[in-house]
């Protein structure tokens, strides 16, 4: 148990809320996660897919490090962590205060169902005559207006659609346990006076407002109001202005006296309007004038209520706020060009798409059209359906959609075993991240997905026989038709629903298109101080970018709490030792809940208790009521301080939702928590309809199966041998090898939290490629971030710089590496460091292509920007520049996108442009590359009259020395010819090489990919780490990107670095693997098969020794060891030949 | 005489096959009541003794699952599984077990139908091939 010193906010609970959250939780932050949604994952919660696995693997995100402060299981049924507070359905109303110390207002709704009650039986849901298109699968099926949000999430406890429930009661009378509370509904409890001496306003409104479940009571004078507002409380008054006797101002002025907290509106006639005003002055709410229909008084309604909600809302202390609001998705059919959505049968979207395809979707996997259920055979992808697209309104690239729609085809392809024809309809296909061109390439010649670069015109439906018919315009210009099964739109991003109000509530600036804006050189700080931004709430990003960025917005949060005085260490109370119970015979307390009734079924509880109890480990056998509840929980606790058993077995439903009640009980009686466990009974009684009606035996094949669970429960916990392991020291110290931009915002970010950093630098002085380059895209001025950064490293007591270094060695483990380091003309130095940081960064590729070298006119982009900046390049002085990309890039040896060469071009092409307006430029591409926002630069040089050429990779430019210029020779296939272009300058985009030794990489433990890059443990999940935990990577070693996008993966590794250094000790898992010395016989097939290298060899080479906080528990040196020496606690070998006779009983 | 109904123990990993057994239940999905599920961290942590210990016991069928390949929580146990499970299948006869009584599949987590049909498929396989003998024969 950790003293949670410092607490942070996280809005929403998509992939990179999650990141973010668990981030700042494993560095002992208490974390408050709020989602509107009333389910946690976001989108990804639909999205069973995701390449390059083609799979999931989300769970690769959950902790490595004290893994049992968290949920171990998968991610997609939820998340729970010590110091993580979730909260669904829940809004953010207000942030006030100052970085450090704000004060957030929360508003939660309710769903009108008690999770705490709720056994997701599903009665109500069987009963509930309401049928409305379900979200989950994007419309395609239907679901009741009582439902489960997701079908996967644990607990899974059902909710009502407000919006389509009709209250009909049907689901309140069968639920069991009593946890439908529709008639305790919150808005009865908002009353309403309606004043007014007409009777024909006063039963209309009545009736009105009742529909809406608000409770309504009537007057029909001033003097009755006042009488009933003297006996009871109201919310809201509607009070009409003109009545005999006592008029509705006045009627306001008194009972404003009576009750000043209630809201009052006026209902007036035209004529009166003045006098509305008037009364508004004297503290009406509002006016209505009559006469009016229900569309207009509800609405103002129910804004009341829920302002009045709001500020019953939730308060809740934060130091730093992440927003990670997420993203929505174009909707077709609101543009100019819907492609036939929602007009014809199979045309749908990508997310529709991925939900057909999904094994919990509406046809469960099957590519069949919605709509007609016509099997598919033919499927194209439109790219860029509102992306790209001036029309639109959407000068902007969304980043992701290429991958997708690959991804897609692929797997039609590869579930249909080839027989689904797949063709993609492209403008550039923009494979921009690290294996992503492999990956397309793949497609291409592998999995035959079809690429036809063009332009789609429109899709159009054969009346004939359904088939779609796409027209196009290939790059020559011709017109073409392809027929067609299925049409993915590949939809781009929109702001998501809320973001404005999200934005408002926050103080937050939007870019022009509505999505968060961040500040120049980070991806995650606003205008708004300890604000921070993450994952796609600021412009749509793949997983694996949003999680490096929410790891960064975490890093940011983090910092900001910590200088607010929240200390990052961690206090680590002196925990009582656990009992040793190793000599004890097993004394076991088994609980059985009996849920109201419903789960130990009519006299099961007996049978159960007396099988039970016949196993002599079992030393007593109890019933108790509701265990999920606090109360059944309290009397739990009671029965085991009173028979103080050394196991405890509980039977209930939803096992995970004990984790952390469990971990608390363990540590209030002293036992250690693995000698606690909760099986599940609710499964194993639903009824499967193969059971026999009435089984000979009297014995329910039901009641066999919670039996067998239970016998299950009770032979694992019988041989749980918990070992006391000693945690690991770490030395709370890093290493961050390279001084360049990544290098300095690693080692300024982990020195900010109070841990020394060592910086390693092979050159003489610290910056990398800041020396030469200037200036962004956007304008920014990288001069200044070097220099402020240099100064930030030289002012920081914690950070030791060591230029003219090198690392000659290392060895040792996460907490505790010894790296041996060599200064030039120094004496070699050795030190210490629990993590490590490698921002070795990468420099130009060096080529000797298109005449690089021959002439002074070609030079490459990295000269072009360093002579513009010495001012030796006069742009008056030239009349034709050529631009050439994708030098060596995006082809083997080299084939991955450099992704800063075309930003680049269009940086220099812009430059030149500007100088010199009558200058021509032509830029010969690939694919343009301009990701995100980029895409407007892409837009403005093309306004500007830079020229582009599309070129293939059979065909390229040739480029051949004329005098002191060059004559380029391109084939233009729109013209369909060979222009012969004169260029005084030829600018060559080579792209980026790491400078990452692997025998550096080695040195650590850590791994390099074929190109030489940083190989991280999981591009989407995992971006930053290495496989071996305690090594991080960050800037151009772990793939090309920008300055702004290298700081942000920086933060990230600092970020992870600092879950470690946080610690002043690592602790060992609940499942964890141990070595019995005198069984093993050193064969060492161990430390092979152990995937995460936790196992070694001692130093003297004579005993097997695990790394408990390395080891993950996976078992597979158990399986290969074959003298039984490899245990894995939990898993033991007597145990699971126990486990499975206990199945057959 | 009422159907045979094979007895077939299944070794699910926690995270992916484990999770779509959570959901096939969750959702009502229908599968032969006589599976025993025996949760595992990873199907790579299935030694071929816990498979035959099952069949020796009375299984009539054996099922590993794991997650999809590429999908592994714990990286590459599901492949490790792969091939310890082929191998196994090699020797089963010498057990007297005909191998069609042990099969591996891979499960993703939203795959709760598909789950609900493997066990189907494998119950009328199991069927097909009849009861077990070989605990029959065999006396150890």
């Amino acid at each position: 148990m950790h003293k949670k010193i410092g607490k942070a906010l996280v809005v929403g609970a998509g992939i990179s809320g999650i990141r973010a959250a668990l981030d700042l939780a494993e560095t002992g932050y208490g974390v408050t996660l709020i989602d509107r949604s009333p389910h946690m994952g976001g989108v990804l919660s639909q999205l069973d897919h995701q390449f390059p696995t083609d799979r999931c693997g989300m769970c690769k995100m959950l902790p490595l490090v004290d893994r049992d402060a968290s949920s171990q299981y998968c991610l997609r049924k939820g998340l729970f962590h010590e110091n993580i507070e979730i909260l669904l359905s829940t809004e953010l109303v207000s942030v006030d205060g100052e970085p450090g110390n704000f004060q957030v207002l929360l508003r939660q709704k309710s769903n009108w169902v008690d999770p705490q009650r709720c056994i997701g039986c599903g009665e109500c849901a069987a009963v509930c005559p309401v049928e409305v298109p379900d979200t989950f699968n994007v419309g395609f099926s239907p679901r009741k207006a009582i439902y489960l949000p997701l079908p996967h999430a644990v607990p899974n406890s059902y909710i009502i659609d407000l919006s389509a429930c009709t209250q009909c009661g049907e689901c309140e009378k069968i639920c069991p346990t009593g946890a439908v509370c529709l008639s305790e509904q919150e808005r009865k409890r908002f009353r309403i006076l309606v004043v007014d001496d007409e009777l024909i306003v006063r039963d209309s409104l009545k009736e009105w407002l009742e529909e809406e479940g608000f409770s309504v009571d009537m007057a029909d004078s001033g003097a009755q109001a006042l009488q009933k507002l003297a006996n009871d409380t109201f919310h809201l008054m509607l009070t009409d202005i003109k009545m005999p006797g006592m008029d509705g101002v006045e009627l306001l002025e008194k009972a404003k006296e009576d009750q000043p907290g209630m809201c009052v509106v006026m209902m007036t006639a035209y004529a009166t309007v003045e006098t509305a005003v008037e009364a508004m002055k004297i503290g009406a709410f509002d006016y209505l004038v009559k006469p009016f229909e229900p569309d207009k008084l509800i609405p103002m309604v129910v804004r009341i209520y829920e302002d009045l909600e709001a500020t019953r809302g939730r308060r809740v202390e934060a130091g730093a706020v992440v927003v990670c609001g997420g993203t929505a998705y174009y909707d077709p059919s609101s543009g100019i060009n819907p492609f036939g959505y929602k007009v014809l049968d199979g045309v749908v979207t990508s997310l529709e798409f991925e939900r057909i395809f999904s094994g919990s979707g509406p046809s469960a996997g099957k590519l069949v059209r919605p709509g007609d259920g016509r099997p598919v055979r033919r499927v194209a992808w439109i790219h860029c359906v509102g992306s790209r697209d001036l029309q639109a309104e959407a000068d902007f690239c969304s980043s992701i959609c290429c991958m997708y729609a690959i991804k897609e085809a692929r797997l039609a392809r590869e579930k249909s075993h080839g027989e689904v024809e797949t063709t993609l309809f492209f403008m550039d296909m923009r494979t921009f991240g690290k294996s992503f061109q492999r990956y397309r390439d793949q497609a291409e010649s592998v999995c035959g997905v079809r690429f036809e670069r063009g332009r789609v015109h429109s899709v159009v439906g054969d009346p004939d026989n359904g088939d779609l018919l796409i027209r196009y315009v290939d790059t020559a210009g011709k017109v073409s038709e392809s027929r067609q099964d299925m049409v993915v739109l590949a939809v781009g991003q929109r702001p998501a629903a809320g973001s404005a109000g999200l934005a408002a509530a926050l103080d937050l600036p939007l870019n022009s298109w509505g999505f968060g804006q961040t500040e120049p050189f980070s991806l995650t700080r606003t205008a708004r101080q300890g604000i921070f931004l993450g994952g796609s709430f600021s412009g749509l990003k793949d997983i694996g970018e949003s999680v490096t960025q929410a790891s960064s917005a975490a890093l940011a949060a983090s910092r900001v709490i910590h200088q607010s005085g929240g200390s990052l260490a961690l206090e680590t109370p002196p925990a009582a030792a656990p009992r040793n119970v190793l000599r004890e015979p097993p004394d076991m307390l088994v609980v059985l809940c009996i849920c109201g009734g419903t789960l130990v079924q009519n006299g099961g509880g007996s049978v159960l208790i007396e099988r039970l109890s016949v196993d002599p480990a079992v030393s007593n056998v109890t019933t108790i009521d509701k265990t999920c509840t606090s109360e059944g929980w309290e009397q739990l606790v009671e029965l085991v301080e009173k028979h103080k058993p050394n196991r405890l077995l509980i039977g209930a439903c939803q096992p995970y939702v004990y984790a952390r009640k469990i971990r608390q009980l363990a540590a209030r009686i002293g036992l250690d928590a693995s000698l606690l466990d909760v099986v599940d009974l609710h499964l194993s009684a639903v009824r499967s309809p193969n059971d026999p009606c009435d089984p000979p035996d009297g014995f329910h094949p039901a009641l066999r199966r919670q039996l067998a669970a239970l016998e299950t429960g009770l032979a694992r916990l019988k041989h749980v041998d918990p070992v006391r392991r000693s945690a690991l020291k770490v030395q709370q110290r890093a290493l961050v090898v390279g001084g360049g931009i990544a290098g300095m915002s690693a080692a300024l970010a982990i020195a900010d939290h109070g841990y020394p950093v060592d910086m390693v630098e092979e050159q003489a002085t610290l910056g990398g490629n800041l020396q030469w380059l200037k200036r962004t895209l956007e304008g920014e001025d990288v001069t200044a971030l070097f220099d402020e950064t240099r100064q930030k490293i030289d002012k920081h007591p914690l950070i030791e710089t060591h230029c003219s270094s090198r690392i000659l060695t290392s060895f040792g483990k996460v907490g505790h590496f010894v790296t041996t380091v060599e200064t030039e003309g120094e004496e070699l130095r050795t030190l210490e460091h629990g993590a490590v940081v490698l921002a070795t960064g990468g420099k130009e590729a060096p080529t000797d292509a298109y005449g690089y070298g021959t002439s002074e006119c070609i030079v490459t982009q990295k000269e072009f920007e360093m002579k513009w900046a010495d001012g030796s390049l006069d742009a008056g002085k030239l009349n034709s520049v050529v631009m050439i990309q994708c030098v060596g890039s995006r082809e083997e040896p080299r084939n991955y996108c450099s992704r800063v060469c075309c930003p680049s071009a269009l940086k220099h092409a812009l430059a030149l442009q500007k100088e010199n307006p009558e200058i021509s430029v032509t830029i010969l591409y690939r694919d343009m590359m301009t990701t995100g926002f980029t895409e407007t630069y892409f837009t403005e040089a093309r306004r500007r009259q830079v020229l582009f050429v599309q070129y293939a990779t059979d065909n390229k430019p040739t480029v051949k020395v004329d005098g002191g210029g060059a004559r380029v020779t391109v084939f233009e296939p729109i013209v369909g010819k060979e222009l012969e272009i004169e260029a005084d300058l030829v600018v060559l985009a080579t792209g980026i090489v790491p400078n990452l030794p692997g025998k550096l990489a080695a040195a650590f433990g850590a791994t390099i990919d074929p190109d030489g890059f940083f190989q991280e443990a999981e591009s989407k999940w995992r971006p930053v780490d290495s496989l071996k935990e305690g090594i991080f990577a960050c800037g151009l070693a772990l793939s090309p990107r920008s300055v702004t996008e290298a700081i942000a993966t920086a933060e990230a590794a600092a970020q992870r670095a600092l879950r470690i250094l946080c610690r002043d000790s690592l602790p060992a898992g609940k499942i964890v693997a141990t070595v019995r010395r005198s069984l093993c016989s050193l064969c060492e097939r161990c430390i092979d098969a152990c995937p995460y290298q936790a196992r070694a060899l001692d130093a003297n080479g004579e005993k097997v020794i695990v790394n408990a906080a390395m080891c993950q528990g996976c078992g597979e040196c158990a399986t290969v060891c074959p003298n039984n020496a490899s245990v894995v606690d939990g898993f033991g070998q007597k145990q699971m030949l126990e486990i499975i006779d206990a199945a057959f009983h | 005489m009422s159907e045979f109904e094979p007895t077939i123990v299944a070794f699910f990993c926690n995270w992916c096959t484990y999770t779509a057994a959570d959901l096939a239940g969750t959702s009502r999905l229908s599968y032969p009541h006589s599976i025993k599920i025996v949760r595992v961290m990873c199907s790579g942590m299935v030694d071929p003794k816990y498979v035959i210990k099952a069949l020796l016991e009375g299984a009539d069928g054996v099922i590993v699952s794991g997650c999809n390949p590429g999908d592994c929580h714990y990286i590459n146990g599901n492949y490790k599984a792969r091939r310890r499970i082929k191998l196994l299948k090699e020797i089963l006869p010498q057990f007297g077990f005909e191998p069609e009584r042990l099969r591996l599949t891979w499960i993703a987590a939203s795959d709760g139908l598909l789950l609900s049909e493997i066990m189907q498929e494998m119950t009328e396989q199991l069927r097909a091939l009849g009861p077990s003998e070989a605990r029959l024969k065999m006396v150890i």
